[in-house]
């Protein structure tokens, strides 16, 4: 069985640019097409943020859908659960806004849909292949993959560099 | 095939008289409890006790079939978010009346033995009804806790015009709101100065009174109630201790809780107050673990010893105490005495970890604008941060639960603190 693959973030490629909040939100969208979507009342959230931290740190921020997921547990109307895929998922009819996965999220990446009074997050596009930031971002700072496969790229990279610096 | 049980099957290797988990109550800490044992031991029987008649469900919910927004199918525990593990039993009805521990038996009601090899009791807690208000058990008259408490509710609003609640707590409140929207007049009595005095201090609390003044409920504080009149109907009334005297046909009791400990008279399982778990959930008894309202825990950043009635904690000690059940040695972590999220009328707030400062010398930080307000609580150094109330924009509460769970040094990003702009870049880059 293949692996699930997860959004990884490289913070030093990203240049703030907020490409991957703008695809998210039109992914999220009614219409699906920018021109639709920024016309639309409530206007489209985006589920990934972009952080700023000085003096030039960007740090793009998105659900981890965590092993342990904190929200999944504290959800107190079985509102949260995790699908065959490994993605954590919020039931919009389940939720009542309680906003206690808020309380208990530590990465920040739950939303609160006021309008809707529902909370919402990352839901990796189901309708894609690959997330709408990703395929959105330009410089490759939100890459989609396979623990494995991006720890061994990692890895690599890494061994690299040390054989750079060694001069070999 | 018990009268009143469910979901209970009779397998090769589980019998009436013999599980290798018993786990005594079927909310929280029980049900989190039995599937987090089913992750780690996939076979070994799992059969949870519950008095009530209603299958598990979302406690927290139940304010939904007062207001008629949801009903009870909706509730149901069984499936829904992390509870969907297999094979666990589930006896509704069956209420435990003694246990020996060293024979590891319990003794169900109408019901003979049962032996166990591990046991968790996770029996919660029920309303508390102060015995200085007297006629309190005219019809008419709930302290919301049970689904079937919910049911009854709502079936009594149907000839109520009028409620009176008494407590201003966050369970009165919702209650408060359900009934709001049932269409009925309702007022609340809160002997403190201001309402969720347990979660706040009363100048914290302006914008929710505000919410609930504007939303329609009536609020009497600085009195309580001293008896409930009544006739054949049921109440027709409430005396206050100011000497006025209100018309009704509801009365709502929300006064705290208390653990169900009762069970265990006689056994040698330690008590105090509710029943003492240690680091690992255990009891001092063999193979007896504890978890939920009824156990005594700690609070992470005093070290006091604690009770808490949230569902939150209620779960994640109970999956605490599956893992030990389940032989995955597992230390837990404590506990808030208060976390709470919600929102009231529509104001989103949040309180966590130590935010009665009164007469303390921590060092506190409040803003407020029209719309929002927040207190921050840092130690009497200022080097930690201990607690936090955010009312209106509780934007990353769970960082500043994180930061105050984890007794973080605060130096760096003691400003984001306090400006409520910290966000997880700043944990990071190191660059903060």
């Amino acid at each position: 069985m293949s692996q699930p693959k997860e959004i990884f973030v490289k913070t030093d490629r990203c240049v703030g640019c907020l490409s991957c909040t703008i695809a998210c939100a039109v992914e999220h969208s009614k219409s699906k097409p920018l021109f639709g979507a920024i016309s639309e009342t409530p206007v489209p959230k985006s589920r990934v943020y972009v952080q700023w931290v000085e003096p030039e740190g960007k740090v793009p921020l998105v659900c981890r859908h965590c092993e342990e997921a904190p929200c999944m547990y504290a959800c107190i109307s079985g509102a949260i659960s995790r699908d065959e895929n490994g993605v954590v998922i919020t039931d919009k009819d389940k939720c009542i806004g309680c906003w206690t996965c808020v309380m208990v999220c530590p990465y920040g990446v739950i939303g609160r849909h006021l309008e809707e009074h529902k909370a919402y997050r990352c839901d990796r596009c189901p309708d894609r292949e690959i997330p709408a930031c990703v395929s959105a971002c330009p410089t490759g700072a939100l890459v989609y993959d396979t623990v494995d496969s991006f720890s061994g790229k990692v890895r690599k990279h890494a061994s690299r560099e040390l054989l750079l610096a060694e001069g070999g | 095939m018990h009268p009143g049980s469910c979901c209970w099957q009779k397998g090769d290797n589980v019998t009436e008289e013999k599980s290798k988990y018993i786990i005594v109550g079927g909310s929280a800490a029980g049900m989190a409890a039995a599937h987090t044992i089913r992750l780690h031991d996939w076979k070994g029987p799992v059969t949870v006790l519950s008095e009530e008649p209603d299958t598990p469900y979302f406690r927290p919910l139940i304010p939904f079939l007062v207001s008629g927004k949801k009903c009870a199918e909706d509730m149901v525990l069984a499936g829904c978010g992390p509870y969907t593990g297999r094979d666990i039993f589930v006896r509704t009805g069956a209420r435990v009346e003694s246990v020996n521990t060293a024979e590891k038996t319990v003794s169900v009601q109408g019901n003979g033995g049962m032996a166990y090899e591990k046991i968790l009791f996770a029996t919660g807690s029920r309303p508390y009804i102060p015995p200085e208000i007297k006629g309190t058990d005219a019809a008419g008259v709930f302290a919301l806790r049970t689904l079937a408490h919910a049911k009854n509710m709502a079936k009594r609003v149907e000839i109520s015009d009028h409620a009176v609640m008494l407590g201003g707590g966050l369970l009165n409140l919702k209650g408060a709101f359900a009934l709001l929207e049932r269409g009925l007049k309702v007022t609340l009595v809160v002997y403190s100065p201001e309402v969720l005095s347990q979660l706040m201090e009363p100048e914290d609390a302006f914008l929710i009174r505000k919410a609930l003044d504007t939303a329609g409920l009536t609020i009497k504080t600085g009195c309580s109630a001293t008896h409930i009149i009544a006739d054949s109907t049921g109440v027709t009334g409430v005396a206050l201790d100011s000497g006025d005297e209100m018309s009704c046909q509801m009365v709502c009791i929300g006064k705290g809780v208390r653990p169900n400990v009762e069970f265990l008279d006689g056994s040698n399982v330690r008590i105090d107050g509710g029943i003492v778990a240690d680091r690992y959930t255990a009891c001092n008894a063999p193979d007896t673990f504890a978890a939920g309202d009824v156990a005594v825990t700690f609070e992470p950043v005093s070290g006091d010893r604690i009770m808490t009635a949230l569902w939150t904690n209620a779960v994640e000690m109970g999956r605490c105490a599956g893992r030990n059940m389940a032989g995955v040695k597992t230390a837990y972590s404590g506990t808030f005495g208060i976390l709470n999220a919600t929102q009231v009328a529509d104001e989103p707030f949040v309180s966590m970890g130590l935010v009665h400062t009164t007469n303390h010398d921590f060092e506190v930080y409040r803003h407020a604008t029209e719309t929002t307000y927040r207190k921050v609580v840092f130690n009497p150094g200022g080097t930690r941060l201990i607690g936090a109330i955010f009312i209106g924009d509780i934007t990353n509460a769970g960082l500043y639960r994180y930061v105050i769970r984890e007794k973080m040094p605060v130096m760096n990003i003691k400003r984001y603190i306090i400006d409520h702009t910290l966000h997880y870049g700043h944990f990071v880059t190191g660059k903060n």
